[in-house]
């Protein structure tokens, strides 16, 4: 079962791209067709989890293999689910561009070495996915060329530097123990020292944390999400970013389990604590940098970095409710970040531009993209009755009660830059004043708008009713060695804090079913145009009545200072100081018989000199 | 469970009744300071009244939307926020959530507002929301300050701590908390000096300017509602809620008793907003990068105190 999945996957991707040269609309359909039976058959093999398939029996000395368990199932379904609905977006977002049989099969690479991945046993399967995945993404990045290109570069240096180090961890665990499968492993492990141990971790963390994009390692994602095709932005921020998730969780909790992650300390110095710390970072800064930022996918992009912040922050914390939580908000940003990144692509669509400062008002142009995006940053603060807020709420509330009040305020104010940068998109987008310019604009097409609906729905759903997807996360924090929690369908019951999205959302429904009746019996409302509003008596100028420039100017101009990608700037230095370099260093090749000469000369002299001055030989 | 019951009837019209009267008494004492009569105590009743009869233009169903939406999100936070003891919804969820929700009625008045098309209404918006991330510093601060003294995120369990502990406002340590939210509390209210939001005469009323008629009436209530609900939470936090001084434990049982501790909450509120209008009577308005430069300033400063005392104390 798990090898067909794979092999499905794979040889979906190779006869779609076959399949293009005779017919786009056949390939189209296919590669839709590939990934609607991938769903499924991921459905269905979650009655059959745990499962486990070795493909390549004693390969030096290990078995190469596949395997499920309800951990990878939860990967595994999102990255179906949302691949699939990427796939249908694409359809007229890519229609009439060059070279779309080779983006349909780099697409489908991707999301196919995802599940390879997650369905991987061993660490060299792994290794392999994890390198098919970082370059085909690497090729979609830079689709646009231009300056997705220099993205595109950005990405894969960083990428490689990652999979380097995490090749070097591999090597030295096989080399150390003999052996790279995930149940063998931790046994192993727990035998050997605190000091092995934190060499292993930062070998990995670096590599996940690259993908993963925690500071310090964030600089490759804010250009290479904002130059990818927008389908493409939404698989790479819902779902590529999480495979850095996917191999945090299986380091820390499952190659070395929940006890020696959480015990290795040094005095004060706990790992745990300090990645806590780290990931609190990762929510604060990246969130207020989003704030001003001016093109909504560079926004978003930022924004997807903070939010990997709360998922790192309750992994990292490691207690049976953060824990929950941090899976919990990967599952839930998955779906309202790659919702984001489609409705926002379904505007570039449709204006062929994504400045914040030159859109707005498109809210009766385009009403579905309108409530997508609404749903989307609904999720994205947290508003109860959307998915965020149950994850959400679950790491603050083990963050104060464990006595981190610190960290919570980082998280709780990293919410309030959340609030005003979704603000800032929504508005600009699709409120105020409508430009002229765009009086023409016409809805998103269909297969645009039927991913919109789907992902909001799911946002909505799984925040009225949490306990759907909380009830397998449960499983998965069991199964990593944490305690159960107490959940129902509609929450969480504890005598430390109890929530009910049932009854919130129950009291939603009928104060406003009331205030609706009230609202209606009031005196009849007639419907304006939009030039029909209040200006002090002075005539309203035309295409100069929309207020998006500069939305939070009085805030931008005490912030920025403070926010400077610091890092950014450091390992532009780098590349700088390299460049400059190599560049003197090719200076001494000057091309003249003479100066080699003399470099061989004066070598020699320095010779003679040392060997008068201190008798070497 | 009767309890319960009376509680869902009973929050939102004490809270409506108390908000519009607030802004009443808002108008009378104001006026007096000018040396004015003033409208009578009930003019923001009878205007509201007058208002659902009066025909206003929409400017499309986001717009009707918004208004329903920010007045329902007031009246759910009141059935989670303790007034005295009716609290019928506080099982479902605790501090955090409030916090949460209390986003909802701003949220749909910027969305109302958003259709509205005005750039004084998006002026008003930006305003509102740099206004709220500065005092937003000092209140997470300030709740996460008790919620970790008292280690809880129940806010009804906040209250009875008090009942035995003393009000947090007049404890140590907590009392620098509650100092940083007491110099925050005008922000919340957005009374002068930081009226910023509505400034009539610069913005003609920000987010306000397109609505007439019913539309004015209900974000008149989820205005009234708000300040309600602000003084409120801070009354719950740092107050004691219904508790005073022991004084109302012989009735504690009983019907009386939740009666007397609902006058008793509404007294600290009315108490708390007339010190606040006093004081915002005689001030002009500040600038909005002024406003939020002084609330990340010694608010913030004084809450981040106050969150380490509780913390480390």
């Amino acid at each position: 079962m798990l090898e067909t999945i794979l092999i499905v996957a794979f040889s979906g991707a190779i006869v779609s791209y076959i399949l293009g040269k005779v017919s786009s609309r056949m390939r189209n359909y296919l590669s839709v067709l590939v990934w609607l039976s991938l769903v499924g058959l991921t459905s269905y093999i979650y009655f059959s989890t745990p499962a486990r398939k070795v493909f390549y029996p004693d390969f030096l000395g290990f078995d190469l293999a596949l395997r499920i368990n309800y951990f990878s199932w939860l990967f595994a379904i999102t990255i179906t689910v949302i691949a699939t609905l990427c796939v249908v977006f694409s359809f007229n977002y890519i229609k009439g561009r060059e070279r779309t049989d080779f983006y349909y099969l780099t697409i489908l690479l991707v999301n196919a070495s995802m599940l390879g991945i997650v369905v991987s046993g061993d660490l060299l399967t792994f290794y392999v996915f994890w390198e098919i995945m970082s370059w085909s993404a690497f090729l979609l990045i830079s689709y646009n060329r231009g300056a997705a290109l220099a993205a595109g570069l950005r990405y894969i240096v960083m990428s490689i530097i990652g999979s380097g180090a995490m090749l070097v961890g591999v090597t030295s665990l096989y080399s150390n123990f003999g052996t790279l499968a995930l149940e063998e492993l931790p046994d192993q492990l727990a035998t050997s020292s605190s000091l092995y141990l934190l060499f292993i971790f930062l070998l990995f963390f670096l590599a996940f944390g690259i993908k993963n994009a925690i500071l310090p390692f964030h600089t490759w994602l804010p250009p290479a999400h904002s130059e990818a095709p927008a389908p493409f932005s939404a698989i790479l921020s819902g779902m590529l970013i999480k495979m850095g998730t996917y191999g945090i969780i299986l380091l820390f909790y499952v190659i070395s389990g929940i006890k020696l992650f959480l015990g290795l300390s040094q005095g004060v110095w706990s790992f745990h604590y300090i990645l806590c710390g780290l990931a609190a970072v990762t929510i604060v800064v990246p969130t207020f940098i989003a704030v001003l930022q001016d093109d909504a996918k560079k926004l978003l992009a930022w924004s997807t970095i903070g939010q990997a912040g709360y998922i790192i922050l309750g992994i990292s914390f490691g207690t049976s409710l953060s824990m929950a939580g941090g899976i919990f908000h990967f599952f839930n940003h998955a779906i309202f970040k790659s919702l984001l990144f489609l409705a926002i692509g379904a505007v570039e669509y449709r204006t062929s531009t994504r400045d914040l400062n030159s859109l707005g008002g498109l809210i009766k142009k385009m009403p579905v993209a309108f409530l997508a995006t609404l749903v989307g940053i609904g999720g994205l603060i947290g508003i109860p009755l959307t998915n965020g807020f149950f994850s959400k709420w679950l790491i603050y509330k083990s963050l104060i009660l464990d006595g981190q009040p610190f960290l919570a305020f980082a998280a709780l104010i990293g919410t309030w830059g959340a609030i005003l940068y979704s603000y800032k998109l929504l508005h600009n987008v699709f409120l105020g004043q409508l430009p002229e310019k765009y009086d023409g604009i016409k809805k998103a097409p269909l297969t645009m708008q039927l991913p919109l609906g789907i992902l909001s729905l799911g946002v909505l759903i799984f925040g009225i009713l949490p306990g759907l997807p909380l009830n397998p996360i449960n499983k998965i924090t069991t199964s990593l060695g944490f305690d159960p929690l107490n959940l129902s369908i509609w929450g969480t019951v504890s005598d430390t804090g109890t929530v009910n999205t049932l009854n919130i959302f129950l009291a939603f429904v009928v104060v406003a079913g009331i205030l609706w009746y009230v609202f209606r019996s009031g005196a009849k409302s007639p419907e304006i145009a939009q030039e029909d509003s209040y200006a002090a008596g002075a005539p309203i100028p035309e295409d100069k009545y929309n207020y998006t420039v500069d939305f939070y100017n009085p805030l931008e101009r005490m912030m920025k200072p403070f926010l400077r990608d610091l890092i950014d700037d450091f390992y532009s230095w780098i590349v700088e100081a390299t460049n400059q370099l190599s560049n003197m260093i090719r200076k001494t090749y000057s091309g003249y018989v003479g100066t080699y000469v003399m470099y061989i000369v004066a070598l020699l002299a320095a010779l003679i000199l040392v060997q008068l001055g201190w008798k070497i030989w | 469970m009767v309890m319960t019951i009376c509680g869902f009837i009973f929050s939102p019209l004490i809270a409506i009744i108390m908000g519009l009267l607030m802004l009443g008494v808002t108008r009378k004492v104001m006026a007096r300071i000018h040396w004015r009569y003033g409208p009578p105590l009930l003019q923001p009743v009878i205007d509201i009244i007058k208002l659902f009869y009066q025909k206003a233009p929409s400017h499309g169903s986001l717009f009707d939307f918004g208004v329903i939406l920010s007045l329902t999100g007031s009246i759910v936070v009141l059935l989670f926020l303790p007034i005295g003891r009716l609290a019928p919804l506080s099982p479902a969820g605790g501090l955090l959530a409030i916090t949460y929700l209390m986003l909802v009625a701003p949220l749909g008045i910027a969305l109302s507002g958003g259709e509205g098309a005005n750039p004084n209404i998006s002026i008003g918006i930006s305003r509102k929301l740099i206004l709220s991330f500065g005092y937003e510093v000092s209140l997470v601060l300030g709740i996460l300050a008790v919620m970790t003294r008292y280690g809880t995120i129940s806010i009804v369990k906040v209250v009875e701590v008090q009942q035995t502990g003393g009000w947090s406002l007049f404890s140590w340590p907590l009392v620098v908390a509650g100092i940083a939210y007491l110099l925050i509390l005008p922000a919340i209210l957005g009374v002068r000096p930081f009226d910023v939001v509505s400034a009539p005469q610069e913005i003609s009323s920000g987010p306000n300017v397109e609505y007439g008629g019913k539309y004015l009436g209900l974000s008149t209530i989820s205005h009234a509602l708000s300040e309600f609900i602000s003084i409120g939470l801070f009354v719950n936090l740092f107050l004691g809620g219904w508790g005073l001084w022991g004084a109302i434990s012989p009735f504690q049982e009983g019907g009386l008793g939740v009666f007397l501790g609902v006058m008793i909450f509404l007294a600290k509120i009315f108490l708390v907003y007339m010190a606040g209008l006093l004081i915002s009577a005689v001030l002009p308005r500040l600038r909005v990068d002024q406003a939020v430069r002084y609330l990340l300033k010694w608010p913030s400063f004084l809450a981040f105190v106050g969150l380490v005392l509780a913390w480390a104390l």
